[in-house]
């Protein structure tokens, strides 16, 4: 549509204005009624779904995205390489090292350095809390949809106690900006495992707790029972990720097929589940957290074995100042060093991928050997999980429409971009 | 003093008590400590405060009268694209149409205080009961907007879904007693045979027939926020929004009263005498009282259950509920033959 209008040569009549989106009139079929449910609206997030009804039955569904789009790709050209890493975890700030940790790699693939193995397993511990906050925040945003505000209110407590781990670990709640070129940005610190064990028997008694009273009860089993069915083959088709792709039978995990940092050695299972509908979807979020719970242990117990150790590439911690080594001695922080700002990426082309909450993310990175990145290309889970309600919304009915949006936990900063 | 006993007797009218007293200004204060109840009760269960900081030393008990001081000073935007005569109309109509079905219920067993004869109470009440809800329709009509459209369709179809379990479950009793009058009704449940036991299926159909009239969990359908923002009333705002509102908490105190009267036994074990106090007043006091308890039974499943969608709610009043009030009809015709009551 767009080179239509480009093609438009001296001054633009009303006639080319129809051309653009804004202005598409489209015939409706008799006794179709359309609902533009979104941006603003309190059961959608920011994103329009069109909506086609036809009584209580939705004929046809338009996810219509970019209301929040923030040209992360374009800026992330016009900063250095540093700054890119608090720019891209504002697509997903409560998933932000995971987010992330693709392009970190990415550039430290171009610049060919491998971290230390303690900054590999800080980086697993980081994603592992990010993840399970992001699927009880998920949680919680589904509660609220069905209606169940005791949902509601239990995973966004309960997130505060991951929240405040990363906290604990990183200095900051949300955007963390942990992962560094090299290495990470802090060691843990002194009891800090000890409290990770605590939370995790926490979580694992809370997640029987949401079982009791949410998965397994009759109202919201009657609502999420065959509703919203991706079947395993359009699953495929549409390219969905994540733990909607596993719920559709399809046991495909980043961590697993393509391992990053240390997930090749640790040891975790992909749940997988057939039925690929909105139930096993949340089903599936509550088997990855206790995944996720184990993983933790794994890394708890290694980090207790391995204390004190190297948490930052050499090439970067051989130019640090005397009193920045006192500092992490004492302290275990690393203070970002100054060779990070001048830092000049050798001309290549990097790709690498990560498994987020929501599913794959992936990051092309082109480096022309400038202090600025030429061309960062993201494809993020959310993105490719939002055409699905094209497909499975039409023939459900309209109070189906925040189940099924729920149930797919699409995040509209993420797939905007 | 001549015009304070004119007052009083004004008040005290049988009419006027019953609509003013009984139908507003109670319902009102049992709302505000229902409501601030069942917050709390929920916010416990999810562990949080609930509301606090309106009266701290109450706790928080104030917070819905700050909420309705709210409501009372905000702008009411009327927008352009609606019916204006009928937005404005069908909140306030169902509002008063809401209180209507009280003054055809006997408070008491005698006669000096009905508003109105009781010989056919059961039918009238039962009918001006059913009025209200064409004005939400109404309204959601004359708001013009496919959100609100969308909730009164829904609201549509619950009317005709919950009507019938209630008024052949409230109308076992009738045939329970063979009388329309509500106060035969009553007096039959005399020595703690209240109907609720004797006749379970009816009052079941009837209990969860009002959970569905007046919105309540788990069939909070045609409010649900996250599909259709507030149904019917989205457009309303300020004081018109709050009037809807109260409209909806008047009408589950008036089935309370209705289901207290035909299920517990009304104003029984207490036996009106003479008098004011005793004829009229402590025999209110008492109906209200259960019809309280029974609200607050109503608000509690909030924190347990989610949404029914709209075809599992039909699916539901229809093939279960319907046949529930039918059986506890024949259970009341069976009970009345074999000569229990």
């Amino acid at each position: 549509m767009s080179a239509r209008i480009s093609g438009v040569s001296g001054k633009v009549g009303f006639n080319d204005l129809k051309q653009l989106p804004g202005f598409w009139t489209r015939k409706l079929g008799k006794d179709l009624y359309e609902v533009f449910i979104g941006p603003q609206h309190p059961g959608s997030g920011h994103m329009r779904i069109i909506i086609r009804v036809d009584g209580d039955v939705i004929v046809e569904a338009d996810p219509d995205m970019g209301y929040v789009h923030r040209t992360m790709e374009k800026l992330g050209e016009g900063r250095e390489w540093i700054k890119g890493i608090p720019l891209y975890e504002r697509m997903a700030i409560h998933d932000a090292c995971n987010v992330t940790l693709p392009y970190v790699e990415a550039v430290e693939k171009l610049l060919g350095i491998e971290p230390p193995l303690r900054a590999k397993y800080l980086r697993v511990l980081l994603c592992e809390i990010n993840r399970i906050a992001a699927f009880l925040y998920g949680f919680g945003i589904f509660g609220v949809f069905v209606g169940h505000s005791t949902m509601y209110m239990w995973p966004f407590g309960d997130r505060e106690v991951w929240v405040e781990l990363a906290d604990w670990l990183t200095g900051a709640r949300l955007t963390h900006s942990y992962p560094i070129f090299g290495g990470v940005r802090r060691d843990a610190p002194e009891g800090f495992t000890d409290s990770l064990r605590k939370a995790i028997r926490y979580m694992r008694k809370r997640l029987e707790e949401y079982r009791k009273i949410y998965v397994d009860n009759p109202v919201i089993r009657a609502r999420l029972e065959d509703v919203g069915v991706i079947p395993r083959n359009l699953a495929i088709e549409l390219g969905i990720t994540g733990p909607n792709l596993r719920a559709s039978g399809v046991e495909y995990d980043v961590r697993y097929n393509a391992p990053y940092e240390v997930y090749d050695e640790l040891d975790f299972e992909i749940p997988v589940f057939q039925e690929g509908d909105s139930l096993a979807r949340v089903w599936q979020r509550v088997e990855e957290i206790k995944q996720s719970l184990h993983i933790l242990e794994q890394v708890a117990d290694w980090l207790d074995k391995h204390k004190g150790e190297q948490i930052m590439h050499d090439r970067f911690w051989k130019t640090a100042p005397p009193l920045y080594k006192k500092v992490f001695q004492e302290t275990g922080r690393v203070k970002l060093v100054p060779a990070f700002a001048i830092l000049k990426v050798p001309k290549g082309k990097a790709y690498a991928r990560a498994e987020t909450a929501r599913g794959e993310i992936s990051y092309y990175v082109e480096s022309n050997g400038a202090n600025k990145p030429y061309r960062v290309r993201i494809v993020s889970a959310s993105a490719r999980n939002a055409i699905v309600f094209k497909y499975i919304l039409p023939g459900h009915r309209v109070m189906d429409l925040p189940t099924i949006y729920g149930s797919i936990d699409y995040f509209p900063p993420e797939g905007d971009r | 003093m001549n015009w304070i006993e004119l007052i009083i007797k004004i008040i005290i009218w049988p009419p006027l008590w019953q609509l003013i007293v009984l139908g507003l200004i109670v319902p009102l204060v049992v709302v505000i400590g229902i409501l601030w109840f069942e917050r709390k009760t929920a916010a416990r269960v999810q562990r949080r405060f609930g509301p606090l900081h309106v009266s701290p030393q109450l706790g928080g008990a104030l917070q819905l009268i700050a909420d309705l001081m709210r409501y009372a000073f905000q702008e009411v935007i009327i927008p352009k694209t609606v019916d204006k005569g009928v937005f404005l109309l069908a909140p306030l109509t169902a509002l008063v149409l809401s209180i209507v079905p009280l003054v055809a219920v006997p408070f008491t067993s005698v006669a000096r205080w009905w508003p109105i004869p009781m010989d056919y109470s059961v039918l009238i009440s039962l009918a001006l009961s059913t009025v209200s809800a064409i004005f939400i329709v109404l309204a959601s009509w004359a708001s013009n907007n496919k959100f609100s459209i969308i909730g009164g369709m829904r609201e549509s179809y619950m009317i005709t879904a919950y009507e019938i379990a209630i008024i052949i479950s409230i109308l076992s009793t009738a045939a329970m007693t063979l009388s329309y009058n509500f106060v035969d009704v009553v007096n039959a449940q005399e020595g703690w045979k209240w109907f609720a036991v004797l006749n379970p299926l009816a009052f079941l159909a009837a209990f969860i027939g009002v959970l569905m009239a007046t919105s309540g969990f788990p069939f909070e359908i045609p409010e649900s926020e996250n599909e259709v923002v507030a149904g019917p009333y989205t457009e309303y705002s300020g004081l018109l929004y709050g009037v809807n509102m109260g409209a909806a908490y008047i009408k589950r105190f008036v089935y309370s009263v209705l289901i207290t009267l035909a299920f517990f036994g009304g104003w029984l074990p207490y036996h009106p005498g003479t008098g004011f106090l005793a004829g009229y007043l402590y025999p209110s006091i008492i109906v209200v009282i259960k019809a309280t308890i029974l609200m607050a039974i109503f608000s509690f499943l909030r924190a347990v259950y989610g949404r029914y969608r709209l075809d599992q709610a039909l699916d539901f009043a229809w093939k279960i509920l319907f046949p529930l009030a039918l059986f506890g009809l024949g259970l009341g015709i069976l009970e009345a033959y074999l000569g229990l009551i």
